[in-house]
This record gives C-alpha cells, structure tokens and sequence, in this order.
C-alpha cells in the first residue's frame, strides 16, 4: 500500500514541477527584478556594432536612473519583426519597440502603441520629420534620425573609366543611362555603371518628380504609366550595359551592401538611403560620393525627401509607461546617448543632438550631413507613415520589375497587375 | 502507444492465476502509478503539439494578425486561396514542379550508386560516409549559402563552363534556371535513400543470383527479374519519406532566394509562401489555412501511393 502512495505523489511532483517550470518560461515580463527595480524591456535591430553602442547607452541611462533595469533585446534585421510579431501575439509586448516607417502602421492601427505627445520632448526635432511618426493626431513615434534616398556614386571610378561626373542638379534620367552606359564601355566592363534598384523610396522619388503621390491614402497614387516609365530606365540600362543583365541584377539585389557592386569595385553607382554611405564605403575602401537623383526633363521637384531612419515607440500595454518614455526621451535628446550612438540610427533628428556630436561623425557621416544640409532646401515634405500592409510593397514591386526585365511580362500587363495587388495589399 | 509499452510487460510478469483479487488491485494501481509518471510526457504532447494543432485548425478559420484578437470568419480564408490568390496557386505549382522532378532524379541517383557500392568495394564504408555527407548538409543554411555562390553569374560553375568556351549566365537569379538548382541540390541529398537501398540489396539473399548465373541471366536481367521486385517495398518507403519531405522543403529556398521566393516568385514554395503570409504580412489566419491544406495534400497523396503499392509493391510473401 505503502508504495503504491509512493509512486503517486512522485508521479505528482514531476507534474507540479513540469507545470511549473512551464509557467515560469513564459512569465517574468514587465515587472520588477529581484532587487527591486523596474525592468524595462527595449528591442531593436541591427549588427553587433549597434549592440554594443546600444548597451553602452543603456548602461549611461542606467547611471541616471538607478531604479530602472533596461534590458536590450537585441536580433538580426531579418527575424526581427516575425520574433516582434510573436511576442506581442503572446501578450509579451517590449515596453520599447524599434520600428520602420513602413510598419509603423501595422502596429499603430492595431492599437499596439503608446501616445507619446507632451511625454517625450520633441522640441529639437524638425516638425515636418516628427509628423511623419504621428497617426491621427497621435504621436505614436519618435523618429531617431533621418535619410534621404539618394544615388552612391564612386567618383575614382568614374574617373578612370574616362567618364565626367555630371552636374546632379540638372541631370535628367536620360542623362543618367548615358552616364552610366559610358563608365561600362569607357571601363571595358570593369566596371559597371550601376546595379538596380526595386526600392519603393526610388520610384517615389520618380513619382514626385512626375506630380504623382506614392499613397494617396489607403491606395495607390500612382498612373500604370509612371510606373511603366520608370521601368524604362532599367531597361534601358540593361540595354545599353549600364547595368547588368537581368538575371545578375536579380541575384545581386538579393545580397547586402557589402557585396553590392559598388561595395566590391564591380561598378561604379547605386541608389540607396544615406546613411548606408558609410557601410558602403567601408565595403569598398574607397572615397564615395552621395548625389542627387536625376530628374524628369521639365520635372519642377526634384521629389527627394528626408525619413526617418527609425522609430522609438511604447507599447500601449507597458505597465511602465512612464519610465518607457522617459528612456525614449534620453535616447532621442540627451548629447550623451548622441555621443555614444552617433549617427547609427541616422543622422540625429534632434538638432541639439546634432550639434552635440557634429564633430565627432566620422567622415562618411560628415558627408552625409553636408549633403542633406545642402540639398533641405530642395527637399520634398516627409511623407506620412504608409498605410498598413506597406511593409510588403518592396517585395511586390521587385516581383513585378523582375517580371518585366526578364520579359516574362509586357509592362502594361505588370503594372496593371503591381497597382492591384500593392491596393489589395494596402487596403486592409 | 508509450503506455502499452510500459504497462504491459509487468502485466504479462505477473502470474495469471495466483493471488486472484489482490493481484488484479495490485497491478491496477501500478498502472495507475505508470500512467502519472507518463503524465509529464503526456502533459508536454497535449501543450506543445496537440495544442497547437487544433489551436491552428481553430486560426485557419479566423483573420489572425498576430497583433490582434482572432476574428472568427468561416471559410473565407480557404476560399480567398482558390478565387483570388494567383500566387498560392504559383507556389503550388513550383512546389509539385519541385516534387515531381527532384523526388524521382534522387531516388533514382541513390539507387545507381547503392548498386555500385554494393558490389563490394574496399573501403566501403569510407565511401559510404563520403556519400551521406550531402545528406546531413544538404538541409543546412550554409549549403544553400553556398548553392547560391556556386550558381551566381560569377560562380564555380559559370568558371567551369568558361574553360570550355561555354558562357554561362545567373543561374540562380534567372527565373527560368533558379528551381533547377534547387531541385540539384535536393538531388544532391540522396545519401540518406542510398543507405536504405543499400540496406535492402544486402537482404537479397546471394543464391537467387547464383542460381539465375547459373540459368545463364546477365547483369540486367538479374536487376530486372531480382533486384527490382525485391527491392520495390524499400522504393516504396523511400518514395513515400521523399515527397512528404520534399513538400516540405523550406531551407533552400529561404535562404537561396533571399527569403522571397524570387526571382519573380520561381521558387516560391508552399511552406516559403506560408511563412510569407504568416509573419510578413500579418495574415497568421490564411497561414494557418495553407497549413491545412498541405497537410490534406499530403495525405491524399500519401493514401494514392498506399492505394497504387498494391500493384508494384512485392511483399514476397503474396503471389
């Protein structure tokens, strides 16, 4: 009798113990640690460089705060939103979130996220820039800094293919396939003129040059014509060799900016926002130039604009919501986080920040800051957040531009089809 | 199927007949006692795997965004799959494309070189380990990374082709070429099929072929009259594992593709358009219902190729 009792509570015990255990995996969020603190969860993206950066900044906010325990919760770009999706499906929201503009949407609409109006400063920040991170009337975002989508150009390589750099404030996009074909033929296709790009960023530039929005709301403001035309410009390049043909422009924009063809010195130009400047030129070692984008003969914009980098957001069920916009607020105006972070998360959207740390920018950044200082004038406004489902518009526009590079569809047909999948994809 | 397992040894140890009504209290207890140490196990299925399957069967019925509450909608995400998803019935074209020319290219490479390993190589078992290497590698993040190299523009086998004058192209970033060298590399993992062919030739008894020499059949005709129906439940087995794994497959084409599917959706598979909905466009319902769908797929598959063994498959007990 006797062991048969035994042998029940220990088969009961390793229940408990497995059940319990089960239940410790899961909780444990958002509450105090040991010691009494409040735990902050913070989750971001990027390479190990922007961890260590990162850390170092929380360790600085941690000094000043010493009754707030921020814990990074740090991962690679490509499964960051699928571990961020899951977390917050599991009611295990971080009570700081890293956003995109192009997800912002997907998260705000849900009612993912905190207002942060009159809890974080924003007095710094352009306002223009700060709109972009409001939906509604509510500023569910802080932007971190901003980019311009703009043309990398290797003036070395330029050079040696025989070519002359052109005059960017005037240029045309005839101009540029010109440009481009003749680095190929002057090089002896040592260089290529350019690789391609399918980034939405670019044909929204094209777009404002031609009068035409990108959104216009929960729709696309674009003509199948637009879109059929900036498709000539590829075509054209691929035509002349100005860029690679179709197959290689296909698998090179798989890859990152390393082994891109300007970070590899296989040619000479390509479009992408300004702060991968940097990564660029630490690809290729050489000295690289931003430009400004070509323009549609007789355009009257030359339709680039400034957005932000990133976002900071709250989460709306943060059970510290105030220390989650107090970190915020250190992360985007304190000089100090903007001396260790620098311009990593773009160039600093606060202007105090900026000034802070104008100085201490390596010089890929100082270009970039030149650049943008340069050309703010001419800027367009910073668009809005896009609406939901835009996080998938890059994929559906590299399908359909591949689609017409390969000829495997006219580019009627394929724009016709891109406009009504990319509304379907955006108006739910 | 563990519970049998467990209980039933201590059943049969224990005398039939002796000891009547104490006996059956004891060993009733103890099979209590075996079924709560089993609880753990259990409790881990029932959370883990059973739980989410029906929590997915319940999803598949719903407009699920991750982000929040689960809207119950009937059958709209099955039928939205069929009216007015072009590219779920893209994926499953690229994915029975996938299955019907790689599935039956490997069985038949692992089969060719199972044969010649069998006929007693020195060294065999170096050979043999050479051989499975692919197969342990083949589903791993840095082959494909590597696939993508060996196939890209200026990749090993463009500069192979080079030699002989031949100018190669992208193979990985042409639509046309970018399935064929998926459907190589799942080729090229025929070790695991070629360890179980190997097993089955070394069950062929050694005297069915002495005597056919004997009856005066060459080497093809002995592979024909008793290597094949002999081997055909082993061919069997491998078909069956093979398809329901290659339909399956998700690594090669993440990473070959860069997590697209590209170049223009040419090889967007099934599970690849899946994790497509599910996490990038916040569409966890319709993945769910994908799910489903394969699962039925398979299975219906899996019961026409029990149903057609019937009259290929020899068991060699039956005539």
């Amino acid at each position: 009798m006797s062991s048969g009792k035994k042998m029940w509570s220990a088969a009961l015990l390793a229940t408990a113990v497995l059940a319990v255990t089960a239940a410790c995996g899961s909780g444990g969020s958002g509450g105090e640690t040991a010691d009494g603190k409040i735990k902050l969860r913070f989750s971001y993206w990027g390479s190990d460089a922007r961890q260590k950066m990162t850390e170092e900044a929380i360790k600085k906010f941690e000094a000043k705060n010493p009754t707030i325990d921020v814990e990074g919760e740090f991962s690679d770009f490509a499964s960051y939103y699928e571990t961020l999706s899951t977390k917050v499906a599991g009611n295990d929201a971080p009570d700081v979130i890293t956003l995109e503009i192009r997800g912002l949407r997907e998260y705000a609409d849900r009612g993912t996220l905190a207002d942060l109006a009159s809890k974080v400063n924003t007095a710094d920040i352009d306002a223009k820039v700060l709109s972009t991170g409001a939906i509604d009337g509510k500023q569910f975002a802080i932007p971190t800094g901003v980019n311009a989508f703009s043309l990398i150009v290797n003036p070395a390589a330029v050079e040696s293919s025989g070519a002359k750099l052109p005059d960017d404030t005037s240029w045309t996009w005839d101009d540029f396939v010109q440009f481009a074909s003749k680095i190929t033929s002057g090089s002896g296709g040592k260089q290529i003129g350019t690789q391609l790009s399918w980034n939405p960023a670019y044909l929204q530039i094209y777009a404002a040059q031609k009068g035409e929005p990108f959104y216009n709301g929960n729709k696309l403001g674009l003509s199948p014509q637009t879109v059929k035309d900036w498709w000539g410009i590829m075509q054209n390049l691929i035509k002349t060799k100005g860029a690679p043909e179709a197959a290689k422009s296909s698998e090179i924009g798989a890859t990152s900016i390393d082994q891109s063809l300007l970070g590899t010195n296989t040619g000479a130009m390509g479009m992408w926002w300004s702060n991968q400047l940097g990564a660029a030129a630490k690809a290729s070692g050489q000295n690289l130039e931003l430009l400004r984008m070509p323009k549609v003969q007789g355009a009257s914009t030359g339709g680039m604009f400034l957005q932000p980098a990133m976002f900071y957001t709250a989460s709306s069920k943060s059970a510290h919501a105030a220390e989650a916009a107090k970190f915020i607020d250190f992360m985007v105006n304190d000089p100090e986080a903007g001396q260790i972070i620098l311009s990593d998360r773009g160039l600093p959207a606060s202007s105090k920040v900026l000034a802070a740390v104008r100085d201490k920018l390596p010089d890929a950044d100082k270009k970039t800051l030149d650049f943008l200082d340069k050309t703010r004038g001419e800027m367009s406004d910073p668009p809005a957040a896009p609406p939901k489902g835009a996080s998938a518009m890059e994929d559906i526009l590299t399908r359909y531009s591949e689609e017409v590079m390969f000829g495997r569809m006219t580019p009627d047909d394929a724009a016709q089809k891109f406009i009504t999948e990319a509304n379907a994809s955006i108006a739910g | 199927m563990a519970d049998s397992v467990a209980v039933k040894p201590r059943k049969a140890a224990s005398p039939p007949a002796q000891g009547g009504h104490r006996s059956t209290q004891r060993s009733r207890r103890e099979a209590r006692a075996a079924y709560l140490f089993l609880a753990p196990w259990f409790l881990g299925l029932l959370v883990i795997t059973i739980g989410p399957i029906f929590a997915s069967l319940y999803l598949s019925f719903t407009d699920y965004s991750l982000l929040q509450e689960a809207k119950w909608i009937g059958m709209d995400n099955y039928v939205r799959m069929f009216t007015e998803d072009p590219r779920f019935i893209a994926s499953l074209k690229v994915t029975t494309i996938y299955v019907v020319v790689s599935v039956p290219l490997q069985l038949a490479f692992a089969l060719a070189l199972a044969l010649v390993l069998d006929r007693g190589l020195r060294g065999l078992s170096f050979y043999r380990s050479i051989f499975y290497l692919p197969s342990l590698l083949g589903g791993s993040v840095a082959i494909a990374i590597l696939w993508r190299k060996v196939f890209g523009a200026d990749g090993l086998v463009n500069a192979v082709l080079g030699i002989f004058g031949i100018e190669g192209q992208g193979w990985v970033g042409d639509p046309d070429t970018a399935l064929g060298t998926l459907i190589l590399l799942h080729v090229w993992t025929f070790g695991a099929p070629m360890i179980i062919f190997l097993a089955g030739l070394r069950q062929i008894p050694s005297s069915y072929y002495e005597a056919a020499a004997v009856d005066g059949a060459g080497v093809l005709r002995q592979f024909k009259s008793i290597t094949m129906p002999l081997l055909t439940p082993i061919i069997f087995f491998n078909l069956v594992l093979e398809i329901i794994k290659s339909f399956q497959s998700f690594t090669q084409a993440f990473i070959v593709s860069n997590g697209k599917g590209g170049p223009a959706d040419s090889t967007l598979f099934y599970t690849l358009y899946l994790y497509l909905k599910g996490f990038k466009s916040y569409d966890m319902g319709y993945a769910a219902a994908m799910a489903w769908v394969l699962l039925l797929i398979i299975a219906a598959l899996t019961g026409v190729n029990f149903l057609a063994s019937k009259y290929w498959v020899f068991y060699g007990d039956d005539k």
